[in-house]
């Protein structure tokens, strides 16, 4: 199964539902992290607010694959894409272990395929390397076995994300 | 000496002039934005008062937990000479609330032509002080967007457990004052020495978790009253990392028993 969430607008949004069996609009309708742990701690995968990313972990978890298309935004996501990311870590128990050699969550849902990340807009060179960086952490951290990151020079290109 | 070098300089921002200046006569202001979503008992805000205890001059505190925080923060830090952003790491980056008032603090600075020294303490919740890495490159990326002077920061790993730590220290300190009372009441002794060396241990060992926190924030705090550069440095929590999964894993089990979450499918997948 393959997840897409990206930042994009209903046109595009048309083109790349065809792609995928699940789409998850960022689009900022919903409220950021509020840093409690209740996902783990108090109602598991779930989060205490009720909005469109309230039990969006459980998606996220349960995807093979992830393409995330993002605007960026010094060498990181757009702030509403990591306000689902943010909202997503319900997809890890609160158990801990090694993984990358270093401490993490162990994974509710077990190790995931592929991470892609895409991000539009004007970018430095130092933060392409950043991001392809976070890319890297953030497969480790959810669980994905491999990454790949891309720079989209622009948005006519989105066609070619496969 | 270092001022005529200074001065002799083809281009002297107005801001550089003004710090100058404002060192010699008035004091500097330095602004500890805490960039955690929670209402009290943030690590971030533990972090910040360290450093704050010893940086010299105006110190301001502020927090950042939605939107409706962005204007009065950005008026504060408007005639600052330096910010001090605390962040929680969230997935291996800054928090989304907090990239949000980063882009406009990017705009609000280069839009009133403020120059600001910015410094970073950022926690994660995992035992590797290096996993705050990326974030650190985030902020510095940022800065240079946004024209402002990296100068660097701390990313601390098992911000937790420092948090834990220092609830622990106000539950000794209780229980020692306690005893103390009570022993002066029925011996007459105030200074009951066993009471003293239980306490003195158990301040000993909470000390020297937190060493490598306080020896960088001592040293950050140095640079900024000095109004230099200090660069990224990373430290932790002083605990091997399998002791650290273990108390981490027992912390979550003692709180999901409280909050209950461990009988409603605690591990399940949902
Ligand atoms: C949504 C979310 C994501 C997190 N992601 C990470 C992470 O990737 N790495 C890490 O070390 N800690 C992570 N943590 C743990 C926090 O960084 C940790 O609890 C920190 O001490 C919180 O600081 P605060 O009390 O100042 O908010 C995450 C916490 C939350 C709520």
């Amino acid at each position: 199964m393959k997840t897409i969430i990206h930042d994009l607008n209903e046109k595009y949004e048309m083109i790349l539902k065809e792609k995928c069996q699940k789409i998850i609009s960022a689009n900022g309708k919903y409220a950021p992290c509020q840093g409690c742990f209740g996902c783990w701690t108090k109602h598991p995968a779930g989060c205490y607010m009720k909005d469109t990313l309230e039990t969006v972990c459980r998606d996220i978890g349960k995807t093979d694959e992830l393409v995330i298309i993002t605007e960026n935004c010094y060498g990181a996501y757009s702030p509403s894409v990591k306000n689902v990311l943010d909202r997503s870590i319900g997809l890890s128990t609160p158990f801990s272990t090694y993984r990358g050699r270093q401490m993490h969550h162990t994974l509710r849902y077990g190790k995931k395929e592929k991470l892609t990340v895409y991000a539009y807009g004007d970018m430095t060179d130092a933060e392409k390397e950043t991001f392809q960086y976070m890319v890297e952490r953030n497969a480790i951290n959810f669980g994905f076995q491999t990454f790949e990151f891309r720079y989209l020079e622009s948005l006519d290109k989105s066609e070619g994300i496969n | 000496m270092k001022n005529q070098r200074f001065f002799n300089r083809k281009f002297v921002p107005a801001a550089q002039i003004r710090r100058l200046w404002k060192g010699m006569v008035i004091s500097m202001k330095t602004v500890f934005i805490n960039g955690s979503p929670k209402k009290k008992l943030s690590v971030s805000s533990y972090l910040l008062g360290i450093v704050r205890m010893l940086v010299s001059g105006e110190v301001v505190s502020e927090q950042v937990r939605n939107q409706n925080d962005h204007k009065r923060v950005l008026e504060n830090i408007k005639d600052a000479d330096a910010v001090v952003i605390g962040l929680p790491l969230y997935v291996d980056g800054v928090p989304s609330h907090m990239l949000a008032f980063l882009k406009e603090m990017e705009r609000f600075c280069l839009e009133h032509d403020i120059r600001l020294k910015v410094y970073a303490l950022s926690n994660g919740g995992f035992i590797e002080g290096r996993q705050n890495k990326p974030l650190m490159q985030v902020l510095e990326n940022f800065c240079k967007r946004s024209n402002l002077e990296w100068c660097g920061g701390i990313g601390i790993g098992g911000g937790v457990m420092l948090n834990v730590l220092r609830i622990m220290f106000f539950v000794y300190l209780g229980i020692f004052v306690l005893n103390v009372v009570f022993a002066g009441i029925q011996t007459g002794n105030w200074l009951p020495m066993d009471a003293v060396q239980h306490f003195a241990k158990q301040l000993g060992i909470i000390l020297f978790f937190n060493l490598g926190v306080f020896f960088h924030s001592l040293r950050m705090s140095i640079a900024i009253n000095k109004g230099v550069g200090f660069g990224v440095k990373f430290t932790r929590v002083l605990l091997p990392s399998f002791l650290f999964i273990l108390a981490a894993d027992f912390f979550f089990v003692i709180i999901s028993i409280f909050q209950g979450g461990i009988f409603k499918g605690w591990l399940a997948k949902k």
